[in-house]
């Protein structure tokens, strides 16, 4: 099935609205600073604030990455309505303490509480570790997306569109948009490209489970042809499970993006009321995910494990080539797909600009040339990025499975210094070299699981024994904030 | 209160987390079938189903302030 000119005629009134949207956020912008710009002016209310974290956190390897691994998998991939939901419950370790210090010492970025809570001579090459290992797993995470965005450009406009002007054109509307109108545009654009998401995948869904005659029937049809893909998992995948939820639930909260959505929210209610609605959010995207690729288990025999992505692409082709509403149903979720796509993209775009400018380049600043700045640093890396998207064949999975195992090296930075008063800067960056380099290490030496736990998952555990015995040995530091340093 | 309902929640999840995970299942085994899925799957869908509500409920109990106290020990707004 092929969309053709009603593909291009959908994607281009969904790029119009999108620019539209960006007008509406320039115009309610109440100036110029940083603060405006990357964070809204710390305006964001509750629904937006869930919408716009909930379109961040779904990137398009949820959508289509994820019914992949679960076709790959069967259900053991289950795991991952476990492992996104464990994200909100890690927050509780992060927002109570963060916020009240973020709203008192205007936070843009990470950096800004390192800045408050770390002092001594190590203070700032804490920092500029801090800020490389998120530059990193954010400007890998904005490749894959533009990687993502060229291709469902391209099905969904059955190839009118080619995939480089697909990740050419879309790379540039987010960043007219956000550059425009900054974090309202990008929040706002997130709410309604979170709306389309859930309808899309709720309407998949619903398709899927009437063809196939109900879940029961799908699940025996699966145990028949592939009885390992509903069989008891083994230990090695139990461990491997445990470790996903501490890798994702961990890392994850550390995205800086999600950080700055911690410091955009209007009140801490509105933060509330946003975590205690996206704890359900696991179950109506990442389950349905999961069912939708086990369900294809039965329907399709892929051979390569490359190919296995395509599930949900040959999933709405057969859907909708019934014509009328299924093939206008086929479309929204495509643009759907589309939509968190985008919307991870950009937040990761407005973050960079940020994390570049105040926590890489030290320019501080609350001024409009800061802005300026972060501005043109995000332009700059969005440019940098696209070669690297447009060169198809150009294998970086070991870098992109790198991402997470680089972020969480930052745990001990964030999660304990929030918690604990005695940790020290030195050690938190000797644990933090030691953590990175023993996860580089092994994961380029191609070995990514120890006993199915995650390289990454050990090095922060090493990385934080190191932090903490050294910190109990430390003296007192001079520099740091009293004020930023918790009781206990 | 709302410290002790939050932190009673969060201690279920963590309790939650550990059983949805089938490590006290033998590794191979042909499961039954429940609730449409395999026995092992309906626990862990229904261990996350009650973990989302614990964690919404922790959260509608965790106080997110907007203030930090002061040097002065006066709360400062926003």
């Amino acid at each position: 099935m092929n969309f053709g000119m009603v593909g291009v005629v959908a994607l281009g009134v969904y790029l119009l609205s999108l620019i539209g949207v960006a007008e509406i956020a320039r115009r309610a912008k109440e100036d110029h600073s940083p603060a405006d710009h990357f964070l809204a002016g710390r305006s964001l209310g509750a629904f937006v604030l869930f919408l716009t974290i909930y379109a961040t956190a779904y990137s398009g390897n949820s959508l289509l990455g994820y019914p992949g691994r679960a076709y790959r998998d069967g259900y053991s991939f289950v795991m991952a309505t476990g492992f996104m939901m464990s994200i909100i419950v890690v927050f509780h370790a992060l927002v109570p303490k963060l916020r009240p210090l973020a709203v008192r010492h205007g936070f843009v970025t990470p950096g800004d509480y390192l800045r408050l809570r770390f002092g001594g001579p190590w203070a700032k090459a804490l920092r500029l570790a801090v800020a490389v290992l998120m530059t990193l797993a954010l400007a890998n995470f904005l490749l894959a997306q533009l990687k993502a965005m060229g291709d469902v450009a391209s099905v969904v406009t059955g190839g009118i569109v080619p995939y480089e002007a697909g990740v050419v054109g879309l790379a540039f509307v987010i960043l007219f948009y956000e550059t425009l109108g900054g974090m309202r545009a990008v929040a706002w654009t997130d709410a309604a490209q979170g709306i389309a998401m859930l309808v899309g995948l709720s309407a998949l869904l619903v398709w899927l489970l009437g063809e196939s005659g109900g879940l029961e029937a799908i699940t025996r049809a699966v145990a028949e042809k592939a009885p390992e893909k509903v069989a008891t998992p083994s230990a090695r995948v139990n461990a491997n499970w445990f470790s996903s939820i501490a890798l994702m639930g961990t890392a994850s909260v550390l995205y800086p993006q999600a950080i700055q959505r911690v410091f955009a929210a209007e009140s801490g209610q509105a933060l509330r009321r946003s975590f205690a609605g996206m704890t359900f959010m696991p179950l109506a995207t990442t389950l349905v995910v999961t069912l939708i690729g086990v369900a294809a288990i039965a329907r399709f025999d892929i051979e390569r494990a490359v190919d296995t992505d395509g599930v949900v692409p040959m999933l709405l082709a057969e859907w909708g080539s019934a014509g009328g509403f299924a093939t206008a149903a086929a479309l929204v979720v495509f643009l759907g797909a589309l939509s968190a796509i985008m919307s991870t993209a950009d937040s990761c775009l407005l973050s960079l600009g940020s994390l570049l400018s105040r926590d890489l380049l030290g320019a501080e600043g609350s001024d409009a040339a800061a802005t300026r700045l972060g501005k043109r640093l995000a332009a700059g890396v969005l440019l940098a990025t696209i070669p690297f998207a447009l060169a198809r064949e150009l294998t970086l999975w070991r870098l992109i499975e790198l991402k997470m195992e680089l972020l969480i090296q930052c745990v001990p930075a964030f999660l304990i210094a929030l918690h604990w008063s005695r940790l020290r800067t030195g050690p938190v960056l000797v644990g933090i070299v030691v953590g990175t380099l023993f996860s580089v290490a092994l994961t380029f030496s191609d070995v990514t699981r120890l006993g199915g736990v995650h390289v990454g998952v050990v090095g922060c555990g090493i990385n934080a024994a190191v932090a903490v015995v050294l910190s109990l040995f430390a003296g007192r530091e001079e520099g740091a904030a009293a004020e930023a340093q918790p009781s206990g | 209160m709302s410290a002790t309902v939050r932190r009673i929640c969060l201690v279920l999840i963590g309790v939650l987390y550990v059983v949805s995970v089938p490590w006290y299942r033998e590794g191979g085994q042909a499961p039954a079938i429940w609730l449409g899925l395999p026995d092992w799957v309906a626990v862990s869908v229904l261990c996350y189903g009650a973990v989302a509500v614990l964690n919404a409920i922790a959260w509608s109990a965790t106080e997110v302030h907007d203030d930090v106290e002061g040097p002065d020990g006066e709360e400062t707004p926003r």
